[in-house]
């Protein structure tokens, strides 16, 4: 059910806040053993909440769409009382005595947090294949990473475990598992979502955002959790009427999985038909994005875990290695990337003269199996790591907003993911195109059978 | 280039030999490619500072 549909349900006093509280709590029971998606369940708190929403509710206290909606946190994410490991054996007891702000924001819109979901360890990769905790499964092929970071997130939402979930992205850590699980992931604006209580992890490519089953429930969590909110919903029937798109003739149409390239080419179509105003463009170096991308990433996640580095014991192998390639990376060489980065950034930014939004798939691969480290295109044989997390990394360095959603299956029944990407605080323009393609694509209430 | 395993060694602790092999090769990619990309940064450059500063 989405937000809207819950609302209704709520409102029309078929459903009470206790009632769907207890059926989330039900159903994250009878799932987590097999997908691993949540690390804590604050079953009582969330019961302790639902009666507190549901007296505000009788005595006409209506907080809007977000009211007793069940929602669940990443867990580098801080709840206050409530651990929050950020994945890994070093934090495994840290216990905030706060809320972050986007927690505060989304409690005061009346969400109900069920839980904290499992992530990568750190938010350092993308499999969420964890060391401590446990793989978590992807709820349409179990033998299949969900992606990540934010895998636990992604796991719930495409279970239809929860309508809503927050996660970080650094690198495509919304978007990546949105993607591979068949979900809308939003990574707004550098900053146009408050990072205060969300563990840290590259310092300036950082974004806090939010994972749903659709683009319009994305929407309504968006409008309680942004700076600066318009409030902007995506009405019924949307079209694309004057929109101009743009999508990429190099780059983001390289390396690109048969069944993926499919989809997006078909999404392309369908965004033409909508009436939008489709140009091909040629991007800048997007190789250089990338560069300079995971060399910021190494050297600003390095100077807040190389602390760790003598408990290396109590570090996955993946997470240890980035972090020593990070300590190595010279001061000058990460000023200089910074430099890069801004000269990039001024090149990028004028495809926006003639464009509102870009389209791309989301990422080049749908999702692998567990353990796998590598993929093959063609004769290229890539790391998988590279493969899920290049389409996606250059936003993260230019700080623009960025959304996911589901645009289509593979032949094996995996989701393929879309991505809309938009100047610097157009995030609704983001959520129209999308609630647009959403509508005509007819599957993002598809949910897998198991 | 940088002598990657001689830093590696003198890096407090240093890094473990055994993850060497994992460590160095995706620092001399990087390395290769940032030395082309910063001879193109005209001198007054600043650090990029937010997506507003070039929107």
């Amino acid at each position: 059910m989405t937000i809207g549909e819950i609302g209704a349900a709520l409102r029309g006093k078929k459903i009470s806040v206790g009632e769907l509280t207890e059926e989330t709590l039900r159903r994250v029971a009878g799932a987590n053993p097999r997908l691993n998606a949540f690390l804590t369940v604050t079953e009582t708190a969330a019961r302790a909440r639902a009666a507190l929403l549901d007296d505000e509710l009788a005595r006409g206290l209506d907080r809007g769409p977000l009211h007793g909606i069940p929602i669940a946190h990443k867990d580098n994410i801080f709840t206050r009382g409530v651990r929050t490991t950020s994945g890994s054996r070093i934090f495994e007891n840290f216990v905030p005595d706060r809320d972050a702000e986007i927690v505060n924001r989304l409690n005061d819109a009346g969400a109900n947090m069920i839980g904290k979901t499992g992530m990568h360890e750190f938010a350092y990769g993308i499999t969420s294949n964890n060391p401590h905790f446990g793989a978590i499964r992807n709820p349409w092929d179990p033998e299949c990473i969900p992606g990540g970071s934010s895998g636990g997130s992604a796991a719930a939402v495409a279970a239809g475990l929860i309508p809503l979930a927050t996660g970080t992205d650094t690198g495509g850590s919304i978007r990546i598992p949105a993607s591979f699980c068949g979900v809308v992931g939003l990574k707004p604006t550098y900053e146009r979502v408050s990072r205060k209580g969300v563990m840290p992890l590259g310092l300036t490519l950082d974004h806090a955002g939010l994972l749903a089953g659709s683009v319009r429930d994305v929407a309504a969590g968006f409008s309680h959790v942004a700076k600066h909110s318009s409030g902007y919903v995506p009405a019924a029937h949307a079209d694309l009427r004057g929109m101009r798109i743009g999508v990429p003739e190099n780059f983001f149409v390289e390396r690109i999985a048969p069944d993926v390239m499919l989809s997006f080419r078909a999404a392309v179509q369908t965004a033409a038909a909508l009436g939008a105003h489709v140009t091909e463009i040629k991007l800048p170096d997007v190789e250089a994005l990338n560069a300079v991308g995971r060399i910021t990433q190494l050297s600003e996640v390095s100077a807040l875990l190389a602390r760790y580095v003598d408990r290396c014991s109590e570090i996955g192998r993946d997470v240890l290695v980035l972090v020593e390639q990070g300590r190595l990376i010279p001061a000058i060489d990460y000023l200089n990337a910074q430099r890069v980065r801004t000269v990039l950034a001024r090149d990028f930014s004028k495809i926006w003269k003639h464009l509102d939004c870009l389209m791309t798939p989301a990422t080049a691969i749908t999702a692998p199996g567990i353990g796998e480290t590598t993929v093959a295109f063609g004769s290229v044989t890539e790391d998988v790591r590279i493969a899920a997390t290049r389409l996606a990394r250059p936003f993260n360095v230019l700080g623009w907003p960025a959304l996911a959603l589901p645009c289509g299956f593979s032949d094996a029944g995996l989701p393929i993911g879309l991505q809309l990407v938009a100047p610097p605080q157009q995030e609704d323009s983001l959520l129209q195109v999308g609630a647009a393609l959403e509508d005509a694509f007819g599957i993002s209430g598809r949910r897998p059978t198991s | 280039m940088t002598h990657w395993k001689a830093l590696a060694a003198a890096a407090e602790p240093p890094v473990p030999e055994d993850l060497l092999p994992d460590v160095i090769p995706a620092l001399e990619k990087l390395e290769a490619a940032l030395r082309v990309l910063e001879r193109e940064v005209p001198p007054e450059t600043l650090l990029w500072n937010g997506p507003e500063e070039q929107a």
